[in-house]
């Protein structure tokens, strides 16, 4: 494949993908602006109003924001501050909005990331083998498992986890402790019920992807001859089937990545006590933290993208026929 | 805790921070006295865990929800606070308020010993500052700035602070008011005048201003220093060495004080039963459980608030409802018995009226009790309802509860979603009025839009900006006749609910309006209710016309419930459970 035809694809996407975040930030933007409630909203529930007015209120509390101005002023000004590296201020923390983030993305990350390896490495292991070994008691058995842990709601997983392993058997602490060093083992293991309770799902659902991909390579003409020509087995598993089946799986794992990030794991962080990107943007919608939601969809837009760019990327990289000139 | 629909008046802000006791007033022993009790040590962990949502923000003048007060206030006391008895405890005041023979004059003297982080002194001035340059601005907009307003010649003007000396500061009002003292003068607290200058008029500065955000100031006004908050996490602080209280007795005795967030209560418990945490609150359903725990203390205490079932008086609400012996009735057929025991599990009293048991203006005689006792009576509901021209007689003589077109009546009843104790309780109701003959349509409403769509309100045609009361024509944008709601009140300082059942109060939003209730609310801020007998009778006498108008139905005062550790030890058991909250301390191992 030619190295100028990549280079040029990436740069294509990558302008495509400014274009693209700067129309999520502007339909977020003022989507937010014409919904029919304010930040101000809080202040009326607990506003004592006894001589208050809540006009007045609604009025005052908008203009400590800024949001006051007209709405192509707001718009405006939050273009210049990011421009100029400023994020907003999240009223709802009360915290520059990109110190929030950068204090806890790492939460979030790190869930994501231990689940997405716990769960692809076992799943796709899982789903090849069970292939391999179609229609035995263990392809029944991983089938099995499978079925149950597509099933399994997430916060019953996770509290059923916390009821057996923590409260009764006492091995884990039943909330994560964010005084844990990052890069520890205490931390490491902290994190074993959560990765377990967000990843089980994803790992049932790899493995019917792996097994399915794996069965269907198995059949094709490709292997067949690569086995009359006397490869060893594992060969031909691993760099004809394998190789082969790899790319849809690769493709929905980036895809549920890119899920996750935001929202994905929410019931997982909110279930063991993780201050994660889920729990910050959840409660940011609910108290109509303008700029703290605006940044965390920002983020969520380039992460999908991004995501995208790097399958399109190692696509090249596993299947040599593909190019993208 | 659950928390749904409610509005808070009368908050008492830094609750759980106002602790300890009434050590300026307490003769101190003599050291040889071998009963006195040995000072505990200070050690240790206290781990709150928490349900709720997290703060907004430190800098309390902008806060608006509970939990901001409740995190700032464990790093400053207020002037004073009260005990379990609800008897006065001092705190930042050397010596009780002196109020003037008139009632006009409040003379609040502070300690001499409080200093700010920087080592300078506390002062009147400070004082004087936060209300005038602060909580009084319109640039600041403080959010309880009402407490500190009074109508004088119809119009709204704020009470005058005046600095007397280092120490010693006055507020003046024009009117008498016997509760300003209790709400809101004892839970005022200062900020540092010399530090609030730089940011004075300059809203987002103020807002973001690093030294309010992170409690850098606090110096030894309060037990606990602020440590770390990490948002949705936990908020920790720790052991404050120079608390002004600590001199005499080493208090507090926790090294630190953790406030973890849980997404959920389950998860809360769960960490309370495994000994992850101290404390937390237990849901009814999990009393029973936790009590069999030998390791775990399980305390009841009564609560300040009450939920309630809102009659909606005005014009877009069910005509019936505008008539008293119809409102009588429905709560006739609505058991507060089965409430307490279905709903609230059995934590929980009747309630009659919007003052609570324990505060000494309590009263139950003349207070009729609908819904209670031989009170609970459907058959007498329906024939009330009849009698008041809503259904016919059939012939077997049973009444058949009907609109007066002979169409049946349809009532919609409005709360907020999520499957708690106001959902519980829509569906009872629905099943009581069934049982009349009243059908009831339960509306399921998000906060926000419940406040906007139902319980604001304007004159149909005219462009007022929608208020909770704006007079007595207007309506809400949507119609609704009953919402489920959760109140506070203040058990010493009751007057605060003429907002709800006052003609123009500003948040009687269904539209209540009896001469005589407002004219003994006006009473209850005269010079002639400085008597406290006069106050009680006051009281006393609107608890008994209210109950009797039933412009809502009055359903349970809860009881909450709280787990500890079975080593924490000090704590005083009652309705105010933190007030001496820096004396807690862990048995020896």
């Amino acid at each position: 494949m030619r190295q100028g035809g990549l280079q040029w694809y990436i740069v294509r996407r990558l302008i495509y993908a400014v274009i693209i975040a700067f129309g999520v930030v502007t339909i977020t933007f003022i989507l937010l602006r014409l919904g029919p409630s304010s930040p101000a909203d809080k202040y009326l529930a607990n506003m004592s109003a006894r001589t208050q007015d809540p006009a007045q209120v609604i009025t005052a509390i908008e203009a400590r924001y800024g949001l006051d101005k007209p709405i192509y002023q707001q718009y405006a000004d939050y273009l210049i501050n990011l421009a100029r590296g400023d994020w907003g201020w999240s009223f709802s923390t009360s915290m520059p909005v990109m110190e929030l983030i950068k204090k806890h993305w790492v939460y979030s990350f790190q869930l994501i990331f231990l689940s997405m390896v716990f769960s692809a490495v076992l799943g796709i292991l899982i789903g090849v083998y069970s292939a391999i070994k179609q229609y035995t008691k263990t392809d029944y058995l991983a089938t099995f498992f499978s079925f149950i842990g597509i099933s399994i709601p997430n916060f019953w997983l996770g509290i059923m986890l916390i009821l057996i392993f923590s409260v009764q058997l006492g091995w884990f602490k039943t909330y994560y402790d964010t005084g844990l060093p990052m890069f520890s083992l205490a931390n490491l293991k902290a994190l074993v019920l959560p990765v377990i309770t967000l990843g089980t799902g994803m790992m049932a659902g790899y493995t019917r992807y792996a097994r399915s991909a794996t069965l269907e390579n198995l059949r094709k003409d490709f292997v067949k001859t690569a086995r009359a020509k006397g490869l060893p087995e594992w060969t031909v598993i691993g760099k004809h089937v394998f190789r082969n089946a790899i790319l849809p799986i690769i493709t929905i794992i980036m895809f549920d990545l890119s899920g996750v990030v935001f929202g994905g794991a929410y019931l997982t962080e909110i279930i063991f006590g993780i201050p994660g990107l889920g729990r910050i943007s959840f409660n940011a919608i609910f108290a109509n933290d303008y700029p703290l939601v605006v940044t965390i969809t920002l983020i969520g837009a380039i992460v999908v993208l991004l995501t995208n760019l790097a399958t399109d990327i190692v696509y090249t990289w596993l299947d040599p026929r593909i190019r993208y000139d | 805790m659950k928390i749904y629909v409610g509005f808070f008046i009368l908050i008492l802000a830094f609750t759980v921070g106002c602790a300890s006791d009434q050590a300026t007033e307490e003769p101190t022993p003599p050291a040889e006295i071998p009963t006195q009790e040995p000072q505990p040590q200070v050690r240790g962990i206290f781990l709150e865990g928490t349900a709720g949502g997290d703060a907004e923000t430190l800098n309390w003048i902008l806060a608006a929800d509970a939990s901001s007060h409740s995190y700032a206030g464990q790093a400053f006391d207020s002037l004073a606070t009260y005990d379990n008895q609800w008897q006065v405890v001092l705190r930042h005041l050397a010596k009780p308020v002196e109020v003037s023979e008139d009632g006009l004059i409040y003379t609040i003297t502070i300690r001499d010993d409080l200093r700010w982080s920087d080592g300078t002194k506390v002062t009147a001035e400070d004082y004087v500052y936060t209300l005038k340059n602060l909580m009084f601005s319109d640039w600041l907009n403080y959010p309880y700035k009402g407490d500190w307003q009074e109508e004088v010649n119809g119009e709204t003007v704020f009470v005058e602070p005046e600095v007397l000396n280092e120490t010693t500061f006055v507020i003046k009002r024009q009117t008498v008011h016997p509760e300003f003292m209790d709400d809101p003068i004892y839970s005022l607290t200062p900020y540092p005048k010399h530090i609030a200058v730089k940011y004075e008029g300059d809203v987002e500065a103020f807002t973001q201003a690093e030294e309010f955000n992170n409690l850098t100031y606090t110096g030894n006004l309060g037990p606990y220093r602020f440590k770390e908050w990490i948002r949705n996490d936990k908020y920790v602080v720790e052991r404050n060495p120079d608390f002004y209280l600590g001199q005499e007795d080493g208090s507090p005795y926790f090294e630190e004080f953790v406030t973890k967030l849980f997404g959920t209560s389950a998860a809360a418990l769960a960490a309370l039963e495994a000994g992850d945490i101290t404390y937390t609150g237990i849901e009814p359903e999990q009393v029973a459980k936790f009590k069999e725990m030998e390791e775990i203390n399980v305390y009841t205490v009564p609560t300040r608030s009450y939920d309630l079932i809102v009659y909606n008086l005005r014009n877009n609400g069910w005509e019936g409802l505008r008539n008293k012996e119809v409102r009588q009735a429905l709560s006739m057929s609505i058991s507060k018995k089965e409430v307490i025991d279905s709903i609230r599990l059995g934590f929980g009293d009747p309630a009659f009226s919007f003052i609570p048991k324990p505060s000494p203006w309590f009263t139950e005689e003349g207070v009729p009790k609908f819904g209670y006792g031989s009170l609970y009576d459907k058959e007498a509901a329906k024939q009330m309802i009849y009698e008041a021209g809503y259904g016919v007689k059939k012939q077997d003589g049973t009444v058949e509860v009907q609109n007066k077109d002979g169409q049946p009546v349809i009532l919609t009843l409005a709360t907020t979603p999520g499957g708690g104790i106001a959902e519980d309780l829509a569906f009872l109701v629905k099943q009581e009025l069934a049982d009349i003959g009243i059908e009831v349509d339960i509306k399921l409403i998000p906060w926000p839009t419940l406040l906007r769509q139902y319980v604001m309100n304007k004159v149909s045609g005219t462009d007022q900006e929608p208020r909770y009361n704006n007079g007595p024509e207007a309506v809400s944008e949507e119609p609704w006749d009953m919402i489920i709601m959760v109140f506070n009140t203040h058990p010493i300082a009751p007057s605060g609910s003429s907002v709800f059942f006052g003609t123009d109060g500003g948040l009687n939003y269904w539209g209540y309006s009896n001469p005589k209730v407002d004219e003994l609310f006006k009473k209850s801020r005269s010079k002639e209710a400085l008597s406290e007998e006069v106050r009680k009778e006051i009281y006393g006498e609107i608890s008994r016309i209210i109950a009797d108008d039933q412009p809502v139905d009055f359903l349970t005062f809860p009881r909450s419930n709280h787990g500890f550790q079975a080593n924490v030890e000090g704590i005083d058991v009652g309705m105010r459970l933190g007030w001496n909250y820096h004396k807690w301390h862990f048995a020896a191992p």
